[in-house]
């Protein structure tokens, strides 16, 4: 793992700030949650407060008794305020439901709403129930009447309603009026259609008769498990109680099983209607916000009134940014989006009797905007934050990189190199990095010397053996002059053959530092190298008769500057090597490839390959890889020689395997 | 009378050797290990041929020293610098130093004498006057072989020894290439190819001084060098 990869993890190890941040948001969203929903309950007690005692603004009841306390009827002890009872919801209690638009009075339950819940189901027996949905809307009350009855009996046509023999199945409807009277209509029908609902008067001499009472109508439809009757009752006739009863009959004029909300014996009421004062929407709606649901119910849970404005959008903007969607969608957790709900029940004025409920519910955008708020700029904050130091992080290892990069750099090119790194990298630097390039600059100093050391040791040496050797050889030239046995002849010319072979050896051992001193002292001019390499190779052709030669050259004319003598004694060099590792016999080539700005002199010969790993070294000086058996005295520095004249050319040299193991090129670049 | 050889040469068994071999050819040798006795030894008869070490006991220069000393005693004594070191340096400034000659100690000493045999009659030769018959000719080149001196145009240019030898060895037979060994022989020397290279190279410069068009000296890469009329 590159160090850059691992100071980019390190960074990457910041992101836990928006982790962290995170964490820190879902604690702050609880406590803001929590706040709302205290919030809300003290918004819901306080507006439940305020409607403590105040039945005239819950119940529409209430408010036609205060009308009829004002005309003066008594009628202290049952009044909606101080009855208990009242508030109490008894299975005769109806409330009904605010409809949004009147029902057709057809007899069919489709245009009324379709909520189970809302039905009151009434059951003497079995074979004896039925089920009431009531509605209002607009000043009329609406009835849906689904009567369970197995044989559906209509009123003998065109008799008097009041003959009892001609008496079906009937609905009597019970009520008291504003002024606090009983009032009883029935329902009788003797066919399917629309029904008015008649009222029993009692005329002079007790002669009772059936009235129509046209504000009361509606329609009866049979069902398959008996008949439904929907009807329609303006509210101005009802005052306080309200209540349906059924008379069954199997048989016309028998007597009937009598069961509903009324009571049977005098068609009295016992249940209420339960229904909002009018004022109670405009009271609620004072307290209305966006975002915002009131409702108040009755103690046992039907809504007597709705102001919503849950949906409003609360003012916060609905504009969602899409950076902060896509932060929600990290965030958000299933069923937080629910409304919070706040209930309070409301009290008469003496605090003991609970006369409905307020619930407040408030839409969760609020808050969890709010919470986006937060969040959004916190977990701005602190990615901008992460990015910034991860992208610090970044640079920093890429400078560390670049550094390490270059110091690596330096001591490679100073090992394997040529040049001699006078100025080691990063060596000024105050931190760790300038102690380690401070130490391998020193290392490298030392080596430096000691390559320099051995590389002058063998012209020191020649220089210094040098003098023994001109004893003996001058000691030798003498005694040739003097009388000699010519069996010791024979021992002088060992010794002689003995110092030439070690005058040879010196010479090798110093050829490097006299290259090098023919360079410092070489003068660069423009020449052809084409006919100097030709010239040169025709050489070589007499020189070693037991190797074919090659020379390849497109090129009619390669002019470049340097020294001709020194690219001669290159080639000699290269040609001396690939003359000893090659077999006799083989060809040589010679092979002069121009470039733009470089001449490419290639000497291919097809010797053993070159250990790969080795082929580098090739061209270091003291360094040899020769095979054995070879008497000639050797240094390492043929190639080494090449190498110099190749640099002083500002060139390279190279050693590669031909393809196939076929043998060995040996290339020097030098420049144009 | 024996023409004087002063050697001047730290190490006793070279110039001891020395010494014997010049004695044998019949020279009159006067040995000195150091500067200072050299110099008060020829302060005192200048010999007819100096041979001088480069490196004197402790001075690593003091031959190039002592040359300039004996040069400023005579213009005509002929000097050899005789060195262990064969560097290009030493040698050009041996040379520069008015040294006649400049030799490697790994010269044989059949070889040394050989080169003061030669010294010695190109001083002599110097002293009669030019014989016709000894001068060769090639276009501009006029070569004295006796006196060992080299015209061009007409103007005498300055050779060394060596120098004069390969000059001789080339132009003898313009067209032909000498490969080094051939000039080695001609020159009496034991020489490097590299030593060889800027004897030639300096050989040119000297023409060059006074003809800058001349190029009668040619290399020929990877064989030698020959002399164009």
């Amino acid at each position: 793992m590159s160090l850059r990869l691992k100071l980019l993890l390190l960074g990457l190890a910041t992101l836990v700030l928006p982790w962290a941040g995170c964490r820190y948001a879902r604690e702050m969203e609880s406590a803001l949650r929590q706040g709302e929903v205290d919030s809300l309950n003290s918004l819901s007690q306080t507006i439940a407060t305020s409607l403590q005692g105040r039945t005239d603004l819950l119940y529409r009841e209430s408010a036609a008794e205060t009308g009829a306390h004002a005309e003066g009827v008594a009628e202290s002890t049952a009044t909606p305020a101080t009855d208990p009872d009242f508030y109490r919801a008894t299975p005769y209690d109806l409330e009904p439901l605010t409809l949004s638009a009147a029902p057709l009075l057809d007899g069919y339950a489709e245009d009324w709403p379709h909520d189970p819940g809302a039905w009151s189901h009434f059951e003497k027996d079995p074979h004896h129930r039925f089920a009431l949905l009531t509605g209002v809307h607009e000043r009329m009350l609406y009835l849906l009447l689904e009567v369970h009855d197995e044989h559906p009996l209509f009123d003998a046509p065109g008799n008097n309603p009041l003959e009892p023999s001609s008496f079906g199945d009937r609905v009597w409807l019970g009520f008291e009026d504003p002024q606090g009277e009983q009032q009883q209509v029935f329902i009788a029908a003797a066919a399917p259609g629309a029904v008015i609902a008649r009222r029993v008067e009692s005329g002079e001499y007790g002669r009772q008769s059936a009235r129509l009472e046209p504000r009361i109508r509606g329609a009866w439809t049979p069902t398959p498990d008996g008949y439904r009757l929907e009807l329609r009752v303006p509210l101005s006739l009802i005052g306080k109680g309200f209540g349906v009863l059924i008379d069954d009959r199997d048989t016309r004029g028998a007597l009937p099983v009598s069961y509903g909300t009324l009571r049977a014996d005098d068609l009295h009421t016992i249940g209420h209607l339960i229904l909002a004062a009018p004022q109670l929407n405009t009271y609620l709606a004072h307290f209305l916000q966006p975002g915002l649901r009131l409702a108040v119910t009755t103690p046992a849970g039907r809504v007597l009134a709705r102001a919503d404005a849950l949906a409003q959008p609360t003012g916060l903007g609905t504009e969602t940014p899409m950076l902060e969607r896509l932060y929600r969608r990290f965030i958000d957790r299933p069923g937080e989006r629910t409304p919070l709900i706040a209930a309070s029940p409301i009290y008469d004025r003496d605090h003991a009797v609970e006369i409905g409920q307020l619930e407040v519910t408030r839409s969760p955008e609020r808050w969890i905007r709010l919470r986006d708020r937060a969040l959004t700029h916190m977990l701005n904050f602190t990615l901008a934050t992460s990015a910034i130091v991860v992208g610090a992080i970044l640079v920093f290892a890429a400078w560390l990189a670049l550094r390490l990069a270059r110091l690596r750099r330096a001591s490679e090119s100073a090992l394997t190199g040529t040049a001699l790194v006078t100025a080691f990298p990063e060596t000024a630097a105050r931190d760790e990095l300038g102690d380690v390039a401070r130490s391998f600059a020193t290392l490298l100093a030392r080596l430096q010397e000691y390559t320099s050391y051995l590389r002058t040791l063998a012209g020191k040496l020649a220089h210094e053996i040098r003098t023994p050797l001109t004893i003996v050889r001058s000691s030798l030239d003498n005694l040739e002059s003097e009388e000699v046995p010519p069996t010791a002849r024979t021992y002088l010319e060992r010794a002689r053959q003995g110092t030439e072979r070690l005058n040879g050896i010196l010479k090798a051992m110093g050829a490097a530092s006299r290259v090098e001193e023919a360079i410092g002292g070489a003068e660069r001019v423009s020449f052809d190298l084409v006919p100097v390499l030709a010239s040169a190779v025709a050489a070589y052709r007499g020189a070693f008769p037991e190797r074919q030669f090659g020379f390849d050259c497109a090129a009619g004319e390669v002019r470049m500057r340097g020294a001709p003598d020194l690219i001669v004694q290159l080639l000699d060099k290269l040609i001396d090597n690939a003359v000893d590792f090659s077999p006799t016999g083989s060809t040589i080539t010679v092979r002069l490839l121009p470039e733009p700005h470089a001449a490419l002199l290639e000497v291919d010969n097809a010797g053993a390959p070159l250990d790969p790993e080795l082929a580098g070294r090739a061209f270091e000086s003291l360094w040899q890889s020769r095979p054995g058996g070879d008497t000639r005295p050797h240094f390492g520095l043929g190639l080494y020689i090449v190498r110099l004249i190749a640099e002083f050319h500002g060139g390279t040299a190279s050693a590669t395997n031909l393809p196939g193991g076929a043998g060995v090129r040996f290339r020097v670049r030098l420049a144009r | 009378m024996k023409r004087l050889i002063a050697i001047v040469e730290d190490e006793p068994a070279i110039r001891d050797n020395y010494a014997a071999a010049f004695t044998r050819e019949g020279y009159a040798v006067r040995t000195y290990a150091n500067r200072a006795q050299a110099l008060e030894a020829c302060g005192a008869r200048l010999p007819d041929l100096a041979v001088i070490d480069i490196s004197l006991e402790d001075e690593p220069e003091g031959g190039f020293e002592l040359c300039r000393q004996l040069r400023a005693m005579s213009a005509e004594l002929p000097i050899i610098f005789l060195t262990a070191r064969d560097s290009e340096l030493d040698a050009v400034s041996g040379l520069r130093l008015g040294a006649d000659d400049f030799l490697t100690k790994d010269l044989s000493l059949p070889h040394l004498i050989a080169r003061v045999n030669a010294l010695f009659r190109r001083v002599e030769a110097l002293r009669r006057p030019a014989a016709a018959a000894q001068v060769v000719r090639r276009g501009a080149l006029a070569l004295d072989a006796e006196r060992m001196t080299v015209q061009w145009d007409g103007r005498v240019v300055l050779l060394s020894l060596t120098e004069f030898w390969i000059v001789h060895a080339l132009a003898r037979h313009p067209g032909h290439v000498r490969n080094r060994t051939q000039l080695m022989d001609a020159a009496n020397v034991v020489l490097d190819d590299n030593t060889i290279t800027s004897h030639v190279k300096r050989i040119r410069r000297k023409f060059q001084a006074l003809d800058p068009k001349f190029d009668a000296l040619q290399t020929v890469y990877g064989m030698g060098y020959r002399w164009v009329e």
